[in-house]
């Protein structure tokens, strides 16, 4: 980035960042120094691609038209703690509207790539067209500035995500790598593609530690786009820390944000089971395709239960303090620690866990290890194959594929090999596509053709609202569960002021553990800011920014073809409400038309006025 | 009087699940929170009845207090 000001808000064209867009047919490269057009540009992220995509029309996620957008944040790779933030964006995939039209969408991860991505010198990378062969892309600083170079593929393919990390390792020295699994390569069959981003605990461990950006079936468009990997190849450029910023990241690892996500020996709240034992309280924790049946069976995942088998450690992602990696490893028959198995997140655990009827710690982590290693999004992946269990369980004459019922581990291993291995398009396309082959939609657990993370959409009607990742783009989750919230008032003014702004993470190129609570506006990126790049930005600037950007992204939804009727809970939710959830029951039809009605008409002026 | 406290999560660890406990009238919730040595940094939710409440709500003779940890997303 360049800054010719302090004030981008006011000169936002004052800044310039660093783009190179690359014809894949032709294999001509772009590089220009960009004006920004508006404070979202300078923050980055999907503020800025989500203005790029904007500018296209796209009937077909696989086709020429469709960009593959990677950029990063203003603070990704700065000293600013979590600051690693890589995001993928184009036409999805998989989330689309009823219409047929691919949905915008962005996905992001952590790992090191980002931060290398950013020291290369360059911000923004955009794939145009396709590939005729596979290729992979490296990505270099030089003395005259960042180059792109695209390189002949075909040794990486058929390899796993970590197996393309580890084979790339051995070739470039002082890089970090995204790449796609078998599912992205397999992109016809497969819509859930993610994208893998190397660690350096994985570069050093030579364990598939990698971190993802699955959302969305980014990795699938990257498959589509013949594009198997990308090398960030650049000497570490991590600033000294300034005292303004290092008194920022001690909050983030001392203060409320990153609280919950601590081990517990540090006095905090031990990350992923915190959810699992909170929600468990309520009977809520997503069981057998998202029933639960208000008994103790998701307890024998919590965190007690697994210990006893397994070896639980938490590592963090580089020189971030939050130790939010709750890593799961064999127990050898010594007590020692033996192999390692998969990172229990919340959601992996939960939705190739429980909510599959699995209730083994060490079957839960093959799954999970084994989703990461052909490259799917682990919430898409666990849900289609959900519903796919409860459709047999209820058509026990005539079920589908191998006919596995829930717990049915081994039938259920089948399908994630088979689906990764692009043998089973009605998996790799999702819920959406497969409920409507079979007829029976209201139990597949999806909004607006992206698959449901493990919060229970009856505690979560804001879901209708989220414009990427269901919880990571719109925070209401906690809303009911947390806060008790059960009144109309509290969720139109969630939904419209409070809860959007969690999306602001996923521009500045911060983790939302940062500060999950309070989102971007805050003294804390103000400061971060100042500090950084002497920019004078105040927390009412970036909150406005925020807001335009989630606007953006509805208003892109609705051109995409989404009829509000699609801004909708699964049907299930309300035709047959589950008793067992011990929470207030506010997904009535009632309250969802009566909330639709006040939502959009905070939302319908502002839309108006937004131009795309 | 007498109260049931119910404890979840991570609170368990070193303390207990549930029990019974004599506290005098008129308690808020705080003061059980701060007699459990639970930090106020790492307690997310409050149920008295099981229904959500906050640590400056006063206690009533047989209620059921539920301690709950922060919840969040990821």
């Amino acid at each position: 980035m360049k800054f010719l000001t302090t004030d981008p808000v006011a000169e936002a064209s004052s800044v310039l960042y660093k783009r190179c867009t690359i014809d894949l047919r032709s294999g001509t490269t772009t590089l220009e120094d960009v004006p920004c057009r508006n404070l979202e540009d300078v923050l980055g992220g999907f503020g800025r691609s989500f203005q790029v995509l904007a500018e296209r029309k796209v009937d077909n996620a696989y086709s020429a038209e469709n960009p593959l957008i990677v950029n990063t944040g203003l603070l990704t790779g700065s000293s600013a703690m979590t600051g690693m933030r890589t995001y993928f964006s184009g036409y999805s995939p998989i989330k689309g509207s009823k219409k047929g039209l691919p949905s915008a969408m962005w996905s992001t991860g952590s790992g090191k790539f980002g931060a290398k991505f950013k020291w290369t010198g360059l911000d923004e990378l955009i794939f145009e067209n396709r590939s005729e062969t596979p290729v992979y892309a490296v990505i270099r600083e030089t003395a005259a500035g960042p180059q792109v170079e695209l390189k002949p593929a075909e040794k990486l393919l058929g390899l796993s995500t970590h197996d393309k990390i580890m084979a790339l390792q051995k070739e470039y020295a002082d890089a970090h790598f995204a790449v796609i699994g078998q599912a992205g390569e397999n992109w016809q069959n497969v819509y859930m593609g993610a994208v893998a981003l190397s660690t350096e605990n994985q570069l050093k461990s030579g364990e598939d530690k990698c971190r993802f950006a699955g959302r969305g079936g980014m990795g699938s468009l990257m498959g589509y786009k013949n594009i198997i990997a990308l090398v960030a190849q650049s000497s570490d450029k991590l600033k000294s820390l300034s005292p303004a910023v290092k008194k920022v990241n001690i909050n983030v690892v001392k203060g409320g944000g990153s609280t919950r996500l601590q081990p517990l020996s540090r006095g905090g709240g031990g990350g992923t089971w915190a959810a699992y034992d909170v929600l468990q309280a309520f009977h809520a924790v997503p069981l057998n395709n998202f029933r639960p049946q208000g008994n103790a069976l998701p307890e024998k995942l919590c965190r007690e239960n697994v210990e006893q088998d397994y070896e639980i450690k938490s590592e963090a992602c580089f020189r971030c303090g939050i130790t939010c990696h709750n890593n799961v490893y064999a127990k050898n028959a010594d007590g020692s620690r033996g192999e390692f198995l998969a990172k229990f997140d919340y959601e992996p655990l939960n939705l190739l866990g429980s909510n599959l009827g699995i209730h083994d710690a060490g079957q839960a982590a093959r799954l999970i290890q084994l989703g990461d290693n052909y490259g799917m999004d682990s919430i898409s992946l666990g849900v289609t194959i959900s519903y796919l269990l409860a459709y047999n369980e209820r058509h026990p004459e005539k079920p589908l594929l191998n006919g596995a019922g829930f717990g049915d581990y081994e039938k259920i291993r089948e399908l994630v090999i088979r689906a990764g291995e692009g043998e089973l398009p009605e998996i790799g396309k999702g819920s959406m596509r497969l409920s409507q082959a079979t007829g029976e939609t209201s139990y597949a657990y999806h909004v607006k053709g992206l698959e449901l993370p493990a919060y229970q959409p009856e505690t979560n009607p804001g879901y209708a609202w989220a414009i990427a990742g269901g919880h990571m783009s719109m925070a209401t989750y906690g809303l009911l569960t947390r806060e008790g919230k059960s009144d109309l008032d509290s969720w139109v003014k969630g939904i419209t002021q409070d809860k959007l702004h969690m999306v602001g993470f996923d521009m500045i190129g911060l983790c939302k553990f940062f500060d999950i609570a309070n989102g971007i506006g805050t003294q804390m990126v103000v400061d971060c800011l100042k500090s950084e790049f002497e920019l004078e930005i105040t927390t009412d600037d970036i909150r406005a920014a925020v807001r335009r950007a989630f606007l953006r992204g509805l208003a892109l939804e609705l051109r995409q073809g989404y009829s509000k009727e699609e801004f909708a809970l699964p049907a299930e939710v309300y035709e047959h409400p589950n008793a067992n959830i011990q929470l207030p029951q506010i997904a009535t039809p009632e309250f969802l038309d009566e909330l639709q009605r006040r939502v959009w008409a905070v939302f319908e002026p502002e839309l108006e006025d937004l131009s795309l | 009087m007498q109260i049931r406290v119910r404890l979840i999560g991570a609170f368990r660890i070193e303390r207990f699940k549930e029990e019974i406990r004599e506290v005098a009238s008129e308690s808020r919730v705080q003061q059980i929170v701060d007699e459990l040595q639970i930090s106020n940094r790492i307690l997310g939710i409050v149920l008295i009845n099981g229904v959500h409440a906050g640590v400056e709500d006063i206690l009533q003779d047989g209620d059921t207090l539920s301690l709950l940890p922060i919840l969040g997303g990821g």
